[in-house]
């Protein structure tokens, strides 16, 4: 008889604790005032991107690419843009995000001026934030190809400042773009 | 068919002006902008994007030294691409300059774009830029201002620029001012269509305006122009309900206060505001209520007999006018103002006046009881006067009320004609004549206070006789109050030697029996004197008789 009126608080308390446990192992996100669709994250890595790209206009040695790097494309053609579907925008950004990602790493590997060292670090550590928000609307992930393959939307940089200037503006286009357009927070736009 | 070429005729004719006020609408923004970006771009080309789309890129030259249209060229160049021309056109402005103009009608954003203007071949501009960085926006549209209800307050909102994604990249600025005021102040917002404005002035006419700006972060730009003012009223001044409801709180309790206070000091206050008027109803019973206040008819009706009653006045003594009424026989050893019987007359005449001083109560039996004192006090072999006085059956002394002032001759006043105001404590049957030859006691008494005439006479009017100083008392009786003149002596003489005494009428004795010679007593009571009776005190004081 014990057996039966303790089995209603055991599940209610063992729902309590699952819930708990969910809520701390949820992806960490700063809590924005819209929900989950806060673009003040994207916009503080912009305006850190583009404290390194000044930084680097300024450098004068070590502060050189070894070997030029695929990029991605940065332009957006409203028209274009608006014509493609979800799917491609998500794999446009996302490829794009692992190109910079990469030509980011190796630029940091090949600059000596320690003053850069911390911008780049940054940028590399906002890039996999932002891979993180795209998780979290539930953006699918880019699986690089095995072979790295030259399309319309990559060129080759072979200058740094080249190079952050096309992540500021990758960042300040498509990312944002695709942010704002998520399905996750889907806004009545005109 | 006609009718339908008409209405086509229309139709088109509408399209076009319609088109044609755009253009010309468009032509004016156009040129507010360009002379807007003339002053603030330094570039040139002065470069703008109003959209997601649209392009305009310009530069001025002035008329003299311009050539054609054609010598010109537009080419734009986006990054890893090829370059493109761009086709210009020439706008005349009003101060004699001319723009010349590009506009693109499609537009590659986050990617540079490089812009070369060659005259004749000749590159004149060369820039670089990023389209999003360089947005010229028209103003806020629908700018709408409203009280919201509080003190001091304005809401302002607006309609935010249609372009698509960039919604949370705007900023705006509101400024306002009083509307006769020109400083005005600015607020920024950010991603945001209204605001409310706080700390303004009540009652106040608010002119509100407003322009946008992309904020700089994915897109950039110059300020919008402003929006066309609007006039709105903020809510007149209202009484603060805290102070209003603290003042309202003190004042009543300021009130209550005071209340209080006077409350507790109520008898005090109205004794100081409405005193107490003394109404001597009390002792004249009826006189307010049943006479009217008529004294006279009061008295009347009560036939004096208030006057007697011993308690009204004095309650320890009895009442006090003294109405000693005896009659004088004709004793003619009384009258002879001889030396040698100066004393015997003395004592007759001080019997006399001791008799005649000595009160008798109307119809009251004191005669008896009066010649027996005498007979105990004067024990003097006087049996004429004595026989005579006890003979005398009224004994009565009428006070002379005659202000004379100062020593007047006694025979005057014997034959005085002054009006007599006789009090009889009984009427017996007595010569008229021993009456009337009373003689007068000169009264000189200071009072004022006498209201009734009275002399005190003596028998056959020889008495005082001249040069025998006596000394008299004046009993001035008013029926309210008596009055005693200070003793003075009848003789010229004695005044200044005799020493005389003011008694002060004082009655302790509140016997029945004894009223009498208590207040003759009384009045001749002088320790000094040592005398214990009123003959006594007489021959003290007459030491020469």
């Amino acid at each position: 008889m014990n057996t039966v009126h303790q089995e209603p608080m055991l599940d209610g308390g063992l729902f309590a604790l699952l819930l708990i446990v969910l809520e701390w192992t949820r992806p960490g996100l700063p809590s924005p005032l819209r929900p989950i669709c806060d673009l003040r994250v994207l916009n503080h890595f912009i305006k850190e991107a583009r404290d390194a790209e000044s930084a680097m206009r300024s450098c004068r040695e070590g502060c050189s690419l070894s070997e030029s790097v695929t990029v991605p494309q940065t332009r957006v053609d409203f028209d274009i843009w608006e014509k493609k579907n979800a799917l491609d925008q998500a794999q446009e950004v996302q490829s794009g995000l692992w190109l910079l990602h990469q030509a980011l790493s190796s630029l940091r590997a090949s600059v000596t001026n320690t003053a850069l060292h911390s911008h780049l670090d940054n940028s590399i550590r906002n890039l996999l934030s932002i891979n993180a928000v795209l998780r979290s609307l539930n953006i699918q992930e880019y699986t690089p190809p095995a072979s790295v393959v030259a399309g319309d939307e990559t060129w080759q940089v072979s200058s740094a400042t080249d190079l952050l200037q096309v992540y500021v503006n990758f960042l300040r286009g498509k990312v944002r773009l695709l942010l704002l357009d998520a399905q996750a927070c889907h806004q009545d736009v005109s | 068919m006609t009718y339908d070429h008409l209405r086509q005729l229309l139709v088109l004719s509408l399209l076009f002006c319609i088109q044609t006020a755009s253009i010309v609408q468009g032509a004016q923004d156009l040129e507010r902008k360009a002379s807007m970006l003339l002053r603030e771009e330094p570039e040139n080309p002065k470069c703008f994007a109003e959209g997601r789309k649209d392009f305009t890129c310009f530069w001025e030259e002035d008329e003299e030294t311009t050539g054609s249209v054609d010598q010109y060229s537009f080419t734009y160049t986006y990054q890893n691409e090829n370059s493109s021309k761009c086709p210009l056109r020439a706008l005349h402005t009003a101060d004699g300059k001319r723009l010349y103009v590009c506009h693109l009608n499609r537009t590659q954003m986050f990617v540079q774009m490089d812009i070369q203007v060659h005259r004749q071949g000749l590159l004149i501009h060369n820039r670089s830029l990023l389209i999003e960085l360089v947005f010229l926006l028209n103003p806020p549209a629908n700018v709408t201002v409203s009280n919201n209800g509080e003190q001091g307050q304005l809401r302002v909102s607006w309609v935010p620029p249609p372009l698509k994604y960039m919604d949370d990249s705007m900023m705006y600025e509101v400024s306002y001012a009083p509307a006769d005021s020109q400083t005005e102040q600015v607020e920024v917002v950010r991603a945001s269509s209204e605001l409310i404005l706080r700390g303004l002035q009540p009652g106040t006419q608010y002119s509100v305006r407003v322009r946008v700006k992309l904020d700089g972060i994915s897109y950039n730009g110059y300020w919008s122009a402003w929006s066309d003012p609007v006039l709105t009223n903020t809510l007149p001044a209202d009484l603060d309900p805290l102070i209003v409801s603290l003042s309202l709180i003190i004042s009543l309790i300021l009130i209550v206060l005071s209340l209080t206070v006077l409350l507790s000091h109520r008898s005090f206050l109205i004794k100081k505001i409405w005193p107490a008027i003394p109404n001597p109803e009390s002792k004249f019973q009826g006189l307010f209520t049943v006479y009217g206040g008529d004294f006279q008819e009061w008295l009347g009706q009560t036939n004096g007999g208030l006057w007697l009653t011993p308690v009204f006045f004095y309650p320890e003594e009895s009442p006090s006018p003294l109405e000693v009424l005896s009659e004088l026989s004709l004793s003619p050893s009384l009258p002879s103002p001889q030396e040698e019987e100066g004393g015997l007359d003395e004592e007759k005449r001080l019997g006399q006046v001791d008799s005649a001083l000595m009160g008798q109560w109307r119809g009251m039996p004191h005669d008896q009881w009066l010649m027996d004192q005498l007979q105990t006090l004067h024990r003097q072999p006087a049996p004429c006067s004595q026989s005579s006085l006890l003979e005398s059956q009224d004994a009565y002394v009428t006070l002379n009320a005659n202000n004379h002032s100062g020593d007047e001759h006694l025979d005057d006043i014997l034959e005085e004609t002054a009006p007599l105001e006789v009090l009889f404590a009984s009427m017996r049957n007595v010569s008229s004549e021993s009456h009337s030859d009373m003689g007068s006691l000169q009264q000189s008494s200071g009072s004022g206070r006498l209201s009734s005439e009275s002399s005190f006479e003596y028998p056959n009017h020889t008495w005082p006789p001249k040069g025998h100083g006596y000394t008299y008392m004046v009993v001035a009786d008013s029926g309210v109050s008596m009055d005693y003149s200070p003793m003075s002596s009848s003789r010229v003489d004695d005044i200044g030697k005799v020493v005389i005494y003011a008694n002060e009428y004082k009655n302790e004795i509140p016997a029945h029996r004894r009223p009498l010679l208590t207040s003759i007593k009384a009045m001749f009571k002088s320790g000094d004197f040592g005398c214990s009776s009123f003959l006594s005190c007489l021959i003290q004081m007459n030491p020469e008789y």
